[in-house]
């Protein structure tokens, strides 16, 4: 049994039973608009298209109406959202997307691995240095890394949700989240690195 | 990366744990290994503020996402159509 509630043919809250499709939708617009910004700027990560960030929050919030019966009040709804909308650009935004798909979390070679973890000990004063890149930067950053990392590090680091959490969201054992962030979040930080050394935040003896 | 003393638990330890510990994630007893390391291992210290630092403006960099205009209008004029379209 998912803590989120997804399940088809799931029991429906009480409420569900006399309220009216009119009640139903006042209620879903008071209790979802507060997560607006956030399921934007998660689809926004996912797509990195705000046209097309736009177009997958609109067909994610519609399936998330038509499922609201489903959703089990007091349960989390912030978890259910994104449940949804990372279903939605799953199952079927993905597929048409213009670009191949990024090479997949599980297809990295040991090698890859291996040198991921080889710079994990960075210094206060070198973080200070990254600290000091613009916000559009961290962005980018971001985007660059693959889907599945990307999603990982967007749900855990950015609106913090748990292992448990994002797990359900992805629909992966908690195991496969914790990989894919250790992964992700050293990539991420990799090209941080890099992006300060460009700006010259960081001296070159410094990474040499 | 070590302060070159012994410890009870080994830096290369407490590195596996930083991220889940970060995470409010690692069980208590850990937790607390780690909290005890950071006091004696300045080292060790020092690479997990520089990864506080980095988180800290990781999550800062959300707040620049501005919704579109009329996104949300868009959306719940929508979801009143498919009501009414029933």
């Amino acid at each position: 049994m998912s803590f989120i509630g997804l399940e088809p043919g799931a029991v429906g809250s009480a409420v569900m039973s006399t309220e009216t499709k009119q009640d139903a939708a006042a209620r879903f617009e008071r209790d979802v608009a507060p997560f607006l910004q956030s399921l934007y700027g998660g689809a926004l990560r996912m797509t990195r298209n705000p046209t097309d960030a736009e177009d997958l929050v609109q067909e994610a919030m519609l399936k998330a109406f038509a499922a609201f019966g489903s959703f089990t009040e007091g349960t989390n709804l912030k978890a259910w959202l994104f449940r949804i909308l990372t279903n939605t650009y799953i199952n079927q935004y993905r597929k048409k997307q213009r670009a191949p798909l990024q090479t997949s979390a599980d297809e990295l070679t040991d090698g890859q691995l291996n040198e991921a973890g080889e710079n994990l000990g960075m210094r206060s004063a070198e973080a200070e240095a990254m600290a000091k890149l613009a916000d559009g930067e961290i962005v980018d950053a971001l985007a660059a890394l693959p889907d599945d990392f990307r999603m990982a590090v967007y749900l855990v680091d950015i609106e913090g949700f748990s292992y448990k959490e994002a797990a359900e969201i992805m629909d992966t054992p908690v195991g496969t989240v914790m990989s894919r962030l250790s992964r992700g979040r050293k990539q991420l930080r990799e090209l941080l690195r890099e992006y300060a050394t460009e700006r010259g935040f960081i001296p070159l003896e410094v990474t040499a | 990366m070590s302060c070159g003393n012994p410890h009870a638990v080994a830096c290369v330890q407490i590195h596996s744990w930083m991220w889940i510990y970060l995470d409010d994630e690692l069980e208590p007893e850990s937790a607390h290994e780690v909290v005890h390391h950071l006091e004696e291992c300045p080292p060790c210290a020092d690479v997990f503020s520089a990864e506080s630092i980095i988180r800290t403006r990781i999550r800062q960099s959300r707040e620049t996402v501005q919704t579109p205009e009329g996104l949300y209008t868009r959306i719940f004029t929508q979801i009143q159509q498919t009501i009414s379209d029933e």
